[in-house]
């Protein structure tokens, strides 16, 4: 019961927050939880279904620019954002038919390939993407930032309850489980592991879409550098101090990671911040191997 | 009626032979012994009719249908359930959940079963089956508990209630009696007969011929991939190409065996 108390009082600091931040921090906010949806993708595939993807951004990539080049063009934006989303699941059902074969290592380099694959697309269709020179000026504006925020808190908080019930309390969260355990006991139960990924990599890239459709359609900007491997990793990197397979941790660490490297600004903008902000990565991994979700387990118990 | 039948099933690794022409049948509620020394071919043959391996000749007939060309999945559908020799189980998920992961099998076997599969893990359509089975294996006391911290013993029984969960026609005991107390031995013997008394078919792949000779109305005894004797597991210790195959074996088959005619 305090517990739900507990919980109530969160969500409503939460979305009494914006009230109290200058522009700068709303604006961080907001972007934090657009990431924190492309973090959730990789808690579905790597936490939950234990495949592990280095080619997240890809995905990403992929909604953003079909939302940026189909609303410039003068489809309706929700439509176009739609249209994001359902190729991204279209291309993680593609790029899993032959990953859903791949395991470790391979698999890794595999998403990866698929990552820099996307990377090269975005940089290269300068006719559709403009390319380098970036794709500006997507017609999305009109809503505050108040609004925006609030709209991301729904979407976010809605899909982190959707992921801790397919976890902890539906029977698909033990078919996950036990694909990610043992794929040869999971085929012995009559769980197709073939079909169990390709539908964990669909509606990963679904997520993964829909996280870039909604940061083209809130940052209204797009260069392809927002999309490459090294984005991939960033997402890989605030899985794994989340707690791989803990979405409430990820879902942390998605704020907490992009909040502290704009923080440690004040320290001046050279890059020495980016040596204290990995050095704090590297000790929250070596004390909370198990992530901020393993803290919060721990405080369950 | 037989449940399953195997008729000249041959299977090849590079140049070894693992099985060559093994016949054999099973009715609903027989215990079929499978026994044979190490590197006999017993776990290929469990594998051939698991699925995890293909055949190279032969056919395998469940119920009224050929299944030789089926992945394992669709062939745990159709009814054909298992153990592993070494546990295979999610150790950090809790005894319930194991055994929830078995009804896959026949959630996946309906036409609607992905809407089965998004229901709580505590919905009484799962929970009464999931909770029978743990009664009839013994663990209703530990449903909640870790796997992990379960004695090795137990997990043994883990195994065969996921096993069971879905009410397979055939079940596959692939060494069960490995690392067993001489309590849960016995706890172990009593579930299989038990089993059986349901009608359902079981393979018994074990080393404890005391065992098999209690439990089995008939043994298929393997050498070297080769079929050497199929029939009563007293008959099996007074034929000389099994004694041959088999050293010892004469001796260890036990006292049991007139248990298993009744």
């Amino acid at each position: 019961m305090s517990r739900r108390i507990l919980l109530i009082a969160a969500v409503a600091a939460l979305a009494a927050l914006p009230l109290t931040f200058g522009a700068f921090w709303i604006n961080m906010v907001i972007t934090a939880l657009i990431f924190s949806l492309a973090v959730f993708s990789i808690n579905l595939l790597t936490g939950l279904t234990g495949l592990l993807s280095f080619g997240q951004a890809g995905f990403v990539g992929i909604g953003a620019y079909t939302l940026g080049v189909m609303a410039k063009q003068g489809t309706p934006p929700l439509l176009a954002g739609l249209y994001g989303v359902l190729l991204a699941m279209l291309c993680g059902f593609l790029l899993g038919l032959p990953a859903a074969r791949l395991k470790g290592h391979y698999l890794a380099i595999g998403t990866l390939g698929f990552g820099i694959l996307i990377y090269q697309l975005l940089t290269n269709s300068v006719d559709i993407t403009r390319g380098p020179m970036g794709l500006i000026g997507i017609p999305t504006g009109g809503i505050d930032k108040q609004t925006w925020y609030l709209v991301m808190l729904c979407v976010c908080l809605a899909v982190l309850a959707a992921l801790a019930y397919i976890d902890r309390y539906s029977s698909l969260g033990v078919i996950l489980k036990m694909v990610r355990h043992d794929e040869i006991a999971a085929q012995a139960s009559g769980i197709n592991i073939f079909a169990v990924k390709l539908i964990a990599f669909t509606v990963s890239a679904g997520f993964a879409g829909l996280s870039g459709v909604l940061f083209a359609a809130y940052v209204r900007f797009l260069t392809p550098d927002l999309f490459n491997e090294q984005e991939s990793f960033r997402y890989m990197m605030m899985a794994v101090v989340g707690g791989i397979g803990s979405p409430l941790g990820g879902f942390a660490a998605s704020l907490i990671l992009t909040m502290i490297p704009e923080g440690l600004r004040a320290l001046g903008e050279d890059n020495y911040r980016l040596l204290v902000y990995g050095t704090m990565v590297l000790f929250v991994l070596w004390f909370l191997p198990s992530g901020i979700g393993g803290l919060i387990e721990r405080q369950r118990r | 009626m037989s449940v399953l039948e195997l008729s000249g099933v041959s299977k090849r690794f590079g140049g070894l032979q693992a099985l060559s022409e093994i016949s054999l049948s099973v009715s609903s509620g027989e215990v079929l012994g499978l026994i044979g020394p190490n590197g006999a071919g017993k776990s290929t043959l469990v594998s051939c009719i698991t699925g995890v391996l293909r055949i190279d000749g032969g056919a395998i007939r469940f119920g009224d249908r050929d299944i030789h060309a089926l992945p394992p999945h669709q062939r745990a559908r159709r009814g054909i359930a298992r153990t592993f020799q070494k546990v295979r189980l999610a150790d950090q998920l809790t005894v319930y959940e194991n055994v929830a992961a078995g009804l896959a099998s026949q959630w996946f076997g309906r036409a609607n079963g992905w809407m089965i599969a998004f229901r709580p893990l505590s919905a009484p359509a799962v929970a009464q089956a999931v909770n029978r089975t743990l009664e009839q294996v013994g663990l209703g006391d530990v449903s909640g508990a870790i796997v992990r911290s379960l004695p090795f013993g137990r997990r043994h029984f883990v195994e065969i209630a996921r096993a069971l969960v879905s009410e397979p026609g055939l079940l596959l005991l692939d060494e069960p009696a490995t690392g067993l107390t001489e309590r849960e031995r016995e706890r172990l013997a009593a579930l299989v007969k038990s089993i059986a008394a349901e009608g359902c078919a079981q393979i018994l792949v074990e080393h404890d011929l005391e065992l098999v000779g209690r439990l089995c109305h008939r043994v298929i005894v393997i050498n070297q991939g080769h079929h050497v004797f199929t029939g009563t597991p007293a008959a099996a210790q007074t034929e000389p190409e099994v004694v041959r195959a088999y050293l010892g074996m004469n001796q260890l088959i036990g006292g049991g065996a007139d248990d298993a005619r009744r």
